[in-house]
Order: structure tokens, then C-alpha cells, then sequence
């Protein structure tokens, strides 16, 4: 009885604050969705803002490791990129690279441009390099890449300069971005839901005897 | 949950749960994104009465009239977009590296051709390599006029908002040159000939242009939900 008595009140002192924390766990969980709206359609009054930028669609990151650089691409779903036109170069001076080793893509076929190999998901380079002045100069690489969205948009070529990390993998490699979507929103819905129940078991606890 | 103390520490492990995965999430998700404009193909409606609101807007919008601009036709002719002035446009903008731009070719021949004599133009905008569109044109026999840009191509696209451009997209005007829509990605018959329907309404004073762009909009929404659906 004075276990009830003690959490009723605490309950209600707090219940404010965690639907707080919950509108803000759920709200972050569910802006990600934005992502996954249909976006190839609009008319000049639509304020939706759910295309993908190319930069998020194609994600670029470089690591050395040994005597080689490996440049790994991840892809958002729904989107690939095209094999051949995946380049990389040397962009700092004292940078000699040698060509791009790329696994075998999925073989697209498209009446209209012929077949072509593309990735999805993911796909990494490994790229051989050496340096002329042993180290005088930071790595930097320039890369080149292009891709389009399955549902009928392509980007132009991008070309980036990428500075690449030392060591084991980063986590921008290593963290495929869309997981989190789910987890956050099912976070979300569970803190929803256990807000609920504290709350109506609070006010039941709340009656006067 | 026997007790308060069990319950009150499973709720705060769920909040933590939830807090925890949306802050990772929101960090994976933005971190990458800093710096990088979003596409103008989503932008506002334009609302050139507010322009407070298209200074603080985050992104460029699509104008509310054509903009003036002139680019080389295939022959390398400089050729301006008031060679159609009085006309209802279709302007696509293209390439030749582009799939689904490709596919979208004999739709707007079609189109080109139902809407021949009357006030509509098809008008290509090929963000490409002057001999490789050249050879494309004529490989697909393209009828209407196309016109060639790389970089000024590109200062088009940005006319017209698209300032990160994806690859295919239409702008549809009426013969006032008023923007009606911005088609971002592969145009297919039945939305054409809706766009261009409103258009037609539009041009011949049956509706208004607020209520074309509305109407567009939502059809065209109607058209991806149960096309999706």
C-alpha cells in the first residue's frame, strides 16, 4: 500500500518528462521514414522534401590498409551504381595508384542502354597504392562515381576528393545507415506504449480511496 | 512487474533504448548530410508574394515563371527559350548516359506528334557531350528540337531549382509561361497526358493556376498511391 502511495505521485512528477523523451525517441525514429516516401512524382505544389540527395544515396568512404586503399561505397535501397564508371585516382602529388580491383556487379540489362553491371548496397575498392616522398604529403584520393534509383532517376557523374582514414575500418564504413531506421522506430513505438500504460496505471493509482 | 522499483527500471531501460536509437540514428543519418543541398525538384510551390519565406527557405524553389535562357540547338545554333514564346512548353532535361532518359524518348516523340500544330512544344535540354547527343538524335530520330549544354546546361537546371540535378526531369508551362509542375523522374503516358491535360484546362481559362498546380499535384499523388498500391 505505501509502495502504491510512494509511485503514484513519482509516477505523475515524471510522467511529462518521459512522454517527452518519448515524443523526441519517437520523432527522431520516424523522420528517417521521409526517406522512403515515393518521390518521383510531384507537381510544382508539393513541399515534400523526400528525394534523396545523391551524396546520402551514394555514401564514399576510404581507409588505408597495407599497401592498398580500399574506397567502399554504400547504397541506399532502391538505388546502384554502375560498374564501369566507378574511377579512382590520385589526387594528392606524391600519389601513384594503380587501377581499382571491383567485384563483379549484378548484370543489368536495360533495352534502351544496354547491359551493364551494377552494385547495390555496398561495394568496395581496393585500390594499390604508393607514395613517391614517403609521406611528405597527406593521401587524398579523387573518385569518381555514378548512379541512379531504380524507380527511374539517375545522377550525374560525381567526382569527390576523399581523404583516407589510417587503420581498421571507420565507422561510416563499417555502420550501414538504415538499421538505425528501424530500431529507432520500434524505440519509439515500445516508449509509446509503456508511456501509455504507466500513465493510465498512474491515474488509476490517483483515486481517492 | 512486482514492484515499482523493477517497473520504474524497465521503463527507464525502454526510454534509454528508445533515446539512445533515435540520437544513433539521427547522428548516422545526419552527419553525412552536412553541407549537401537538397535537390530543388521537391522544393516549396513557388510564392514569389512571400519573399521572406524563400530567404529563410532551406532549399532552392521552382520559379513561378519560365526563366529566360538560351542554349545551342544540335547544329550549335545559340537558340533562346522565347523562340516559343506564346507556346505551352515541355521541357526535358536529359542525357544520353541516363536510362531512364532514354526510355523516355518515344513518349515524347508521341507526344510531339499528338500535339503537332497545336500550341505546345516539346522542347529537349541534353546535359551532355555536344557529339554524343548529335549522334543519339539521330540514331532515335528525335523530331523536336533539342538543345546541348554541360556547365550551362547545368545553370539552366539551377534555373529552374534543380541545383543538385537528377536526371530526368520535365517542367511543363502553359502559353502564359507560367510554371505548372516539375516532374522529377521517369515521365510515363498517363501522367503526361494528365499534366497536359491541366495545362489545356489552364490555357483555355477553365481553371485557374493555383487550382492547375493543385490539381496536378494531388493527381499525380493519386496516380504513385495506387500505382504503389
Amino acid at each position: 500500500m505505501r509502495g502504491g502511495h510512494y509511485s503514484a505521485p513519482m509516477q505523475r512528477t515524471h510522467a511529462p518528462a518521459f512522454v517527452g523523451f518519448f515524443l523526441i525517441a519517437a520523432l527522431l525514429g520516424t523522420a528517417g521514414t521521409a526517406y522512403a516516401k515515393p518521390w518521383w512524382m510531384r507537381g510544382v505544389d508539393s513541399n515534400e522534401t523526400d528525394f534523396l540527395p545523391p551524396d546520402v544515396a551514394f555514401r564514399v568512404a576510404a581507409r588505408l590498409d597495407g599497401n592498398v586503399v580500399k574506397v567502399r561505397w554504400v547504397i541506399a535501397d532502391g538505388y546502384y551504381l554502375y560498374r564501369q564508371k566507378i574511377e579512382v585516382k590520385a589526387e594528392s602529388p606524391d600519389l601513384v595508384v594503380g587501377s581499382p580491383a571491383l567485384p563483379p556487379g549484378v548484370v543489368k540489362t536495360d533495352p534502351y542502354l544496354g547491359t551493364q553491371q551494377v552494385y547495390m548496397q555496398q561495394v568496395e575498392a581496393v585500390v594499390p597504392y604508393s607514395r613517391i616522398d614517403a609521406g611528405a604529403h597527406p593521401v587524398q584520393i579523387k573518385v569518381t562515381y555514378q548512379g541512379c534509383a531504380e524507380a527511374g532517376l539517375c545522377y550525374p557523374p560525381i567526382t569527390k576528393v576523399v581523404f583516407p582514414t589510417a587503420g581498421p575500418s571507420a565507422v561510416a564504413l563499417s555502420v550501414p545507415p538504415y538499421p538505425w531506421e528501424t530500431i529507432a522506430i520500434i524505440g519509439g513505438a515500445c516508449a509509446f506504449l509503456l508511456a501509455g500504460l504507466v500513465l493510465r496505471k498512474g491515474r488509476k493509482l490517483d483515486i481517492p480511496s | 512487474m512486482k514492484t515499482p522499483g523493477l517497473r520504474f527500471l524497465g521503463i527507464a531501460l525502454v526510454v534509454l533504448l528508445g533515446i539512445w536509437a533515435g540520437l544513433k540514428f539521427h547522428t548516422v543519418q545526419r552527419a553525412p548530410d552536412a553541407g549537401v543541398p537538397v535537390p530543388a525538384g521537391m522544393a516549396s510551390a513557388p510564392n514569389p508574394a512571400e519573399p521572406s519565406e524563400l530567404a529563410a527557405a532551406p532549399h532552392p524553389v521552382i520559379p513561378a515563371k519560365l526563366p529566360d535562357f538560351s542554349l545551342q540547338d544540335l547544329s550549335g545554333k545559340p537558340t533562346s527559350v522565347d523562340s516559343w514564346s506564346g507556346k505551352s512548353l515541355v521541357i526535358n532535361f536529359w542525357a544520353t548516359w541516363c536510362a531512364p532518359c532514354r526510355r523516355e524518348i518515344p513518349l515524347l516523340k508521341s507526344l510531339a506528334a499528338d500535339w503537332a500544330g497545336r500550341d505546345l512544344a516539346i522542347v529537349g535540354i541534353a546535359m551532355d557531350y555536344p557529339d554524343k547527343v548529335r549522334a543519339f538524335a539521330a540514331q532515335f530520330k528525335i523530331g523536336y528540337p533539342v538543345l546541348i549544354g554541360e556547365q550551362d546546361a547545368l545553370d539552366v537546371a539551377a534555373k529552374f531549382g534543380m541545383t543538385s540535378p537528377a536526371l530526368p526531369f520535365t517542367v511543363f508551362t502553359d502559353r502564359r509561361g507560367e510554371v505548372v509542375a516539375l516532374f522529377v523522374g521517369e515521365l510515363h503516358r498517363p501522367q503526361a497526358d494528365f499534366i497536359l491535360s491541366e495545362v489545356q484546362n489552364l490555357n483555355d481559362e477553365r481553371i485557374a493556376l493555383p487550382q492547375a498546380r493543385r490539381a496536378i499535384t494531388e493527381g499525380l499523388e493519386a496516380m504513385a498511391d495506387k500505382h504503389s498500391g
